[in-house]
């Protein structure tokens, strides 16, 4: 069962054309407009460190439930994860820009805010990064220890290294859950630091999980297209996109929960987040966030026949992209750069860094063998129907 | 009940399935199958397709576009009152009332459909073929009428892995 990915010259010139986008638009950006790079750097690093967390969450589920179906494609969520210490040296290096993005920041704002100087204990820029380095530390960790005994597995055979997983897997989902909502919470919504939501977390989480998802179904078709993954059949894909429905579903939940409930409650310092977001460019996004997120995978993926075609997976997939995009810039934009401004800036820092991450992932899926060998569920894997 | 019906009982689904399609590849196709869970080759097999997701899926539709309409005519254009300060069209929160009872107009309708089409009714005499039929045994309910000359060679068929009553 020995098959390597192979990455075709093509690939890697455009991976490394659209890294010379993005680092291009950086220095230019850094030089006519700092705040709003920043901006969009923060964007960006949100953007692919969550479908990493996503991806790795979706990888510990597998091993917990003990899914037979997802055996075969357990490298893809591996590779994914092996964004993680790339994302950490970006996320380290957001230091230099602290001051362009995160108001609390400033200590003389500070000195004039109860609410903020009540909050500081927690809201620094020493433990913040503190915080950083450590859930970036135990991300890598236990990713890579579940990739470890993954390898060992394909050499030796046999069930103590899934049983070894699962375990680690066990602490890994807690690990996650907790990590990866305060995490959300110091990037997206210490931006505006005097706003609070309890539903936040929860919801930049299952972002996460759900963009992941429709990541992970892109790149299984489009390797499949490469004639990688001949296994692949409609019950496959029906697991993935039960996947992106049920995260879907679950984001829309929560997105309307926090809407509805603030709405409700009608409490200033909380409708003020929302009145922001509630003018021109933004309102169009607060709608297209759901229909991106949510109308267009939930009605277009619900019938058996849609959610087993690829040709209908494909651009809902490439919609999700787009929509954590906007969900992002609908977060995002408002506190820092104020006007909705989107130009070349904004498509090249993306552009750079979508290369930089399909570089970073299509590298790690030539490090192993494509197909796990000696999973313990790979035949149901590979036999997989219903 | 003066019909004969021959009955095959299996205990695992592998054993079933091929029973089943070695019977169909006779050319005959059994009255009924019972089996604990649903398996996808009887169901293929056996030529029937359920419509009742579409059904579930029109009346939620239904549902929820009369529900909201509802909602509007009733709190907005009918008898607008003011609640809390918030606008007569208090959209949002009509959403919650809306998926609440949508859920229930989907799982009556479905269940008064599903029922109408299974001519199950409350006070019905059931029909039991086997009295594990609906336990943990899977059974192939074949009618001697339409066997005819092919009985001899289905009871071999089902001996093979099953047992005969």
């Amino acid at each position: 069962m020995e098959e390597r990915v192979v990455l075709s010259k093509k690939f890697k010139l455009l991976t490394y054309v659209l890294i010379g986008i993005g680092v291009l638009s950086f220095a230019l950006g850094f030089v006519f407009d700092a705040k709003r790079t920043w901006a969009n750097y923060l964007l960006n690093n949100y953007y692919f460190v969550s479908l990493a967390v996503g991806a790795a969450f979706f990888g510990a589920i597998q091993y917990i439930t003990q899914s037979g179906w997802s055996a075969m494609f357990k490298r893809v969520p591996e590779a994914l994860a092996s964004y993680f210490p790339y994302a950490a040296g970006f996320f380290v290096l957001m230091y230099f820009g602290m001051h362009s993005i995160y108001e609390w920041t400033h200590d003389e704002v500070v000195q004039h805010d109860h609410l903020l100087q009540f909050k500081s204990p927690y809201l620094n820029i020493p433990f913040f990064f503190i915080r950083v380095v450590v859930f970036f530390a135990l991300w890598i960790i236990m990713s890579r220890l579940l990739r470890k005994l993954s390898l060992q597995e394909d050499e030796h055979g046999g069930m103590e290294y899934f049983k070894k997983s699962e375990r680690y897997s066990k602490i890994f989902i807690f690990i996650i859950a907790f990590s990866f909502s305060l995490f959300g919470v110091d990037m997206l919504m210490s931006l505006e630091p005097h706003w609070y939501s309890t539903l936040f977390a929860g919801k930049s989480f299952i972002a996460g999980l759900l963009h992941a998802s429709s990541i992970m179904a892109l790149i299984v078709i489009l390797l499949s297209k490469q004639g990688y993954y001949k296994q692949l059949n409609g019950s496959h894909l029906h697991d993935f996109t039960r996947y992106i429905f049920m995260a879907s579903i679950v984001w829309g939940y929560f997105n309307f929960a926090e809407f509805m409930l603030i709405w409700y409650g009608n409490i200033p310092e909380e409708t003020m987040w929302f009145v922001k977001r509630w003018e021109g460019t933004y309102k169009i996004l607060f709608f297209a966030n759901i229909i991106l997120n949510w109308a267009v995978p939930f009605l277009v993926l619900m019938p058996r026949k849609s959610s087993r075609s690829k040709m209908i997976i494909l651009p809902v997939v490439l919609l999700l992209i787009i929509g954590q995009y906007t969900e992002l810039y609908y977060i995002i934009w408002p506190a820092t750069v104020h006007e909705a401004k989107f130009g070349l800036l904004e498509i090249g820092t993306f552009l750079g860094y979508a290369g930089l991450f399909a570089w970073v992932v299509g590298t790690a899926l030539t490090k192993a063998s494509l197909v796990p060998k000696n999973h313990p569920y790979l035949q149901e894997s590979i036999h997989h129907h219903f | 009940m003066s019909k004969k019906y021959i009955l095959g009982v299996f205990n695992d689904e592998a054993t079933l399935v091929d029973a089943f399609e070695k019977i169909k590849a006779k050319g005959i196709l059994p009255t009924e199958v019972y089996t604990p869970y649903p398996i996808h080759e009887i169901l293929e097999g056996m030529g029937k397709k359920t419509r009742i997701t579409h059904a579930a899926f029109f009346y939620g539709l239904f549902a929820a576009v009369g529900i909201l309409s509802f909602l509007t005519y009733a709190a907005v254009i009918d008898w607008p009152l003011h609640y809390g300060g918030k606008p007569f069209n208090a959209f949002p929160s009509f959403i919650v009332v809306t998926i609440v009872a949508t859920i229930l107009s989907i799982t009556l309708l479905t269940l008064f459909t599903f029922s109408a089409r299974a001519k199950i009714f409350p006070g019905k005499k059931a029909e039991i073929f086997h009295e594990r039929a609906t336990d943990d045994k899977f059974v192939i309910v074949l009618d001697t009428e339409n066997l005819g000359d092919n009985a001899k060679a289905v009871e071999e068929i089902i001996r093979e892995h099953g047992e005969v009553e």
